[in-house]
């Protein structure tokens, strides 16, 4: 038994069906992240854990005791909003301060902790400022302070990073995870960024339409994705139309290399393969050859479209200093089996 | 350059103008006329004097109606926020359908008369009025609303209430519902959040309501003439009656610049007062 856990959670407004059945175990000290696309849900359940939606359905377990219907006021959990919902018209320090006042903590041990935590967040010399008068990521750290002063079991975050530009969202994960670490509180953080739910979670609960379809560590949800969904939305992949035959996947009369799979002859399937899992080779020394189309440069990696007998791939290759192959050129693709992954055939190119 | 630095003249002179000849103009000539001499046989002198002045600050009579109309004008304004501001507040938590009739139900006053909905309470409040028929059948016994300061302000509070809901329902649109939710997960219960965190917030909103309310029962002249009765009269139908029963023009224009500083002078302190504060903290 985790130490958060949600059973067969839903949430129905009116005929749509937001939330449906989510099962979650959350371990304490837990860093679970919920990815998914925009309005599939992750507020939603979000909410629920916070008392502030009422499940339509199922129980949610804080420490072995059923939360369900409790009201948000009484479970103390932590949340950081969206939007952030500071308290405009209270300064940084009262902002953070409001959780322990309601918790009527006197006033000196108030203010200590108070000035613990702003210290925690780097804030401390902005404690009398008001809320308009900081930066996005100085306003997302008052959230968390605000949220973790209260020493919450829980600590809930609806896409925290999401409001900042990309170079200030980079560093803030990483001050995320520390913050996190340091006070070792289980968090639950919501994110439509694949990138963002990687790189800093214990495990990523994916999340379509309303339902979890995947529950696993980072490094292997993304290497062994659960669905054709998953290996489209975490990380770039190449999905390849071919049928199985004779024990083997086959595109345009060319044997593919893929892990071993037990299927029907004939049977429609799409090989998938990561773009940095293929070797681009001389023309002639792989499995097929292809023609690069189009080329671009990412500073850690160049990325390759490649026109091949087997619809477009693309390529990525570490930037190694030189410059790699131009457009035009004639160049072989190869992968070993255990890069490539046997999924369903995507939707009506099934035979 | 030059026909550009005179663009944006040409473009208030309109407004300016308009506000010159039915504002300002009309003021001076009242200012000016309240210190003509007047005697009761020749009228209007053209000789000055700041007798009316005098006579109005010492005359009990008109001490207790300057009075009379602050407190009423003051009761109002505080009647209207205690029901307003919580009116606007179940507003803007209303869904979709009930929303927009309740808000045409509080609006929908306003389209009608004032003279109109003054004799409509005149007779609810009557002696003979629906509320003393309820009372005596519920074996009460009746009691004088009718042409009592009562009247004045049950009636004053209905017609200025929407000047209070409406600023304060436009502050709450603005205000992000996650910051009320956040309050409520810090621990806060909801009659605190509110106090808290939504009052603060809106109190912008009910600073100006409170303006506007302060400022039309203070001058307002219908529901007092009509609900006050010949007796208990207000500012506004105090000047009414110098200048149409006793011809008193003068007395009168003195009455209503008094008025009229008084009313400024108190809402620019007010506005002054709780504006600086609300804006440090909102900005
Ligand atoms: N109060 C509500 N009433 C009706 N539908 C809602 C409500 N809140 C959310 N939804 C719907 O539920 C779905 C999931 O919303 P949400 O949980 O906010 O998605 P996400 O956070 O993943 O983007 C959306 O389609 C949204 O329109
Ligand atoms: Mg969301």
């Amino acid at each position: 038994m985790g130490f958060l856990t949600l059973q067969s959670l839903s949430k129905v407004f009116g005929d749509f069906t937001a939330v449906r059945d989510v099962d979650l175990s959350v371990a304490q000290g837990e860093f679970v992240s919920l990815l998914g696309p925009s309005g599939c849900g992750k507020t939603t359940t979000l909410q629920m854990i916070a008392g502030l939606v009422e499940p339509t359905k199922g129980t949610i377990t804080l420490d072995g005791r059923d939360i369900t219907r409790e009201k948000p006021s009484r479970r103390g959990l932590g949340i950081v909003f969206q939007s952030y919902a500071l308290f405009p018209h209270m300064t940084v320090a009262e902002n953070v301060a409001f959780g322990l006042e309601m918790r009527k903590v006197a006033r000196p041990e108030r203010d200590r902790r108070v000035s613990e935590m702003l210290g925690l967040v780097h804030l401390a010399s902005f404690a009398e400022r008001y809320p308009r008068q900081l930066s996005g990521g100085q306003r997302q750290r008052v959230a968390i302070a605000r949220a973790l002063v209260i020493q919450p079991p829980v600590l809930l975050l609806d896409e925290p990073l999401s409001n900042l530009d990309a170079k200030l969202r980079e560093e803030m994960q990483f001050e995320l995870r520390r913050i996190q670490r340091s006070v070792g509180t289980t968090t639950i953080m919501v994110t439509h960024d694949q990138a963002e739910a990687l790189s800093i979670s214990d495990r990523v609960v994916v999340m379509e339409q309303g339902r979890m379809t995947q529950i696993d560590a980072p490094y292997r949800l993304y290497e062994r994705p659960a669905t054709a969904f998953i290996s489209s939305f975490v990380g770039k992949m190449n999905r390849i139309e071919a049928v199985w035959r004779g024990g083997r996947a086959e595109a345009a009369g060319l044997g593919l290399p893929s892990e071993a799979a037990s299927l029907p002859d004939g049977a429609s399937i799409g090989v998938a393969v990561r773009p940095e899992k293929i070797l681009l080779g001389a023309a002639g020394q792989g499995l097929f050859d292809g023609t690069v189309t189009s080329r671009f440069f990412l500073g850690s990696y160049w990325l390759f479209n490649v026109e091949t007998p087997v619809g477009n791939v693309v390529v990525s290759l570490p930037n190694q200093g030189a410059e790699p192959v131009a457009e035009g050129a004639l160049v072989s693709l190869g992968w070993p089996p255990e890069s490539a992954s046997i999924v369903a055939a995507a939707a009506g190119a099934a035979a | 350059m030059k026909s550009r630095a005179l663009t944006p003249w040409l473009l208030v002179s309109p407004a300016t103008l308009l506000f010159l000849g039915l504002v300002i103009l009309p003021l001076i000539l009242t200012v000016i006329l309240s210190f003509h001499v007047y005697d009761h046989t020749t009228g209007i002198q053209d000789s000055f004097t700041v007798e009316h002045y005098v006579r109005v600050v010492t005359d009990d009579y008109y001490l207790a109606i300057f009075w009379r109309t602050l407190r009423l004008a003051f009761l109002t304004t505080l009647i209207c926020a205690v029901i307003g501001a919580p009116e606007a507040y179940v507003l803007s938590r209303m869904g979709d359908p009930w929303r927009s009739i309740f808000l045409l139900v509080i609006i929908g006053p306003l389209l009608v008369s004032v003279v109109v909905r003054a004799f409509g309470w005149s007779m609810l409040l009557g002696s003979t009025g629906l509320v003393n028929q309820s009372l005596r059948a519920l074996g009460f016994d009746s009691v004088r609303l009718l042409y009592t300061e009562t009247a004045i302000v049950i009636a004053l509070v209905h017609v200025m209430l929407p000047f209070m809901v409406i600023p304060v329902w436009t502050a709450l649109q603005k205000l992000d519902p996650a910051v009320e939710a956040a309050a409520l997960t810090l621990g806060a219960s909801r009659f605190t959040a509110l106090r808290r965190i939504v009052l603060p917030q809106v109190s912008l909103g009910m600073l100006s309501g409170s303006l506007i309310v302060f400022g039309l029962s203070a001058s307002a002249f219908a529901i007092p003439g009509l609900l006050g009765g010949r007796r208990l009269k207000m500012a506004a139908t105090v000047v009414y009656d110098e200048y149409m029963s006793e011809l008193n023009w003068p007395l009168g224009a003195a009455i209503a610049i008094i008025v009229l500083v008084a009313n400024l002078a108190i809402m620019l302190g007010y506005n002054r007062l709780v504006e600086t504060r609300a804006r440090r903290a909102l900005g």
